[in-house]
């Protein structure tokens, strides 16, 4: 019951901070996110890379990661195989 | 200094390796000397790395694929079946990824990728080397005797070591620059925590393992490392080219090991030209190898009457080595 009245504040504060958020920094973990991605993907290659055919060593090793990559595999191999990015044009 | 001086000097060398080119009796050398060890109440494995090991000859039990096996008092015997290995890590990886996504079935492209990596060339070594740690760090025996693959295998599987390292290190920091930016993200965002990062987690375990076996096979106190010849002029020179190779990679080398020596007192009795001939070539080699390794000969073998299977035989072998 006592914190009823607190919730239009509560969220007048979210409400201020997530405006804040959208100036500011949206843009830069947006950014962030993108570059983290690209990383995912090179991360991949890196460890994966037999997979489309560009030798690694060593595979023992790499199968140990594989799991946890499954649910990118089909992006990264969608991404590696485009000859150019759709969001090079976006941004 | 003799063999037994080695290891009655240095108790805290508990990694025993025979190297050297194949045929020359590394496997003969490792099954007698885990003999006089057991027979002196220490508690001996002697494992094989070879993907074509010959323990199960030499011991006359089939010990393949079969994990240690008893073969007397004290001592106990293992083959790697690297393909098992391999065939059973496989299923675990698949199992991970049915379990993580709960799927009923592996995704082709990924199955078969789990394939197309098996067959790869390094796969096997990998999957050995991957099982000696295993043996290893159980650190269940007072001494380990690999019986090391020949030569130029060897040297490849040192050498993987440094290059698993290398990797590893490169993909760990890509790994922990990629956590920078999710950490970014989630302090903007305001998030409490992020993920741990399984990968990373992942990669210090393959890390742990692999410097676990090479550490091993490098450490000056622990591990004595000795080279089989014979006085033969072109296992010579190998062996001189194979020596400053392992010294590259920090192996610590006990000595040597003169195999084959054909009695020089046969000379007294009436033999035919032929062994005389290769007596006096043998001779000249010997000389050689003095000049060349000098106080690091541990032991001069000589060509026994019979082919070294079996107990009996291993113990008159290790009489002569050791002595009795």
């Amino acid at each position: 019951m006592s914190d009823k009245p607190e919730r239009p504040k509560k969220s007048f504060w979210q409400n201020a901070q997530e405006v804040i958020y959208g100036m500011a920094s949206h843009d830069m973990s947006r950014y962030a996110l993108r570059t983290r991605a690209s990383m995912e993907h090179l991360f991949i290659l890196i460890t994966m890379g037999d997979m489309i055919g560009i030798p690694i060593l060593p595979p023992y090793y790499s199968l140990r990661l594989l799991p946890y990559v499954v649910p990118q595999i089909s992006t990264w191999k969608r991404r590696l195989l485009r000859e150019k990015d759709v969001s090079d044009a976006m941004f | 200094m003799s063999l037994k001086q080695v290891f009655e000097e240095h108790p805290e060398r508990r990694y025993i390796m025979f190297g050297g080119k194949g045929g020359l009796g590394k496997t003969t050398f490792s099954a007698a000397t885990a003999y006089w060890l057991a027979k002196q109440g220490k508690k001996v494995l002697v494992f094989s790395v070879d993907p074509q090991a010959s323990l199960s000859d030499i011991f006359q039990k089939d010990i393949f694929g079969k994990g240690p096996v008893k073969i007397m008092e004290n001592l106990w015997a293992q083959e790697i079946d690297a393909d098992r290995h391999i065939k059973a890590y496989q299923q675990e990886i698949r199992q991970k990824i049915l379990d993580m996504y709960g799927l009923e079935q592996v995704p082709e492209e990924i199955e078969q990728y789990i394939q197309a990596a098996s067959a790869e060339p390094a796969m096997e070594e990998s999957a050995i080397f991957d099982a000696v740690v295993d043996i290893v760090v159980e650190g269940n025996y007072d001494y380990y005797i690999y019986d090391l693959v020949p030569l130029g295998h060897a040297l490849y599987y040192l050498s993987m070591a440094k290059v698993y390292d290398e990797w590893i290190n490169k993909i760990t920091k890509l790994r922990e620059e990629m956590r920078e930016y999710e950490e970014m993200v989630s302090r903007m965002k305001r998030e409490k925590e992020t993920e741990e990062d399984q990968i990373l987690k992942e990669l210090q375990y393959i890390r742990g393992r692999i410097n676990a076996s090479s550490s091993i096979l490098t450490d000056k106190e622990k591990t004595a490392f000795f080279f089989v010849i014979i006085p033969e002029e072109m296992i010579l020179i190998d062996t001189k080219k194979a020596a400053e190779l392992f010294a590259k990679f920090n192996v610590p080398l006990s000595g040597y090991v003169v195999n084959r020596v054909i009695p020089r007192e046969l000379l007294s009795e009436n033999i035919p030209a032929y062994l005389k001939n290769r007596i006096e070539m043998q001779d000249k080699y010997l000389v050689q190898i003095d000049e060349l390794f000098g106080g690091n000969v541990t032991a001069r073998v000589p060509e026994l009457e019979r082919d070294v299977t079996g107990l009996e035989m291993i113990r008159t072998l290790s009489e002569i080595m050791y002595g009795s």
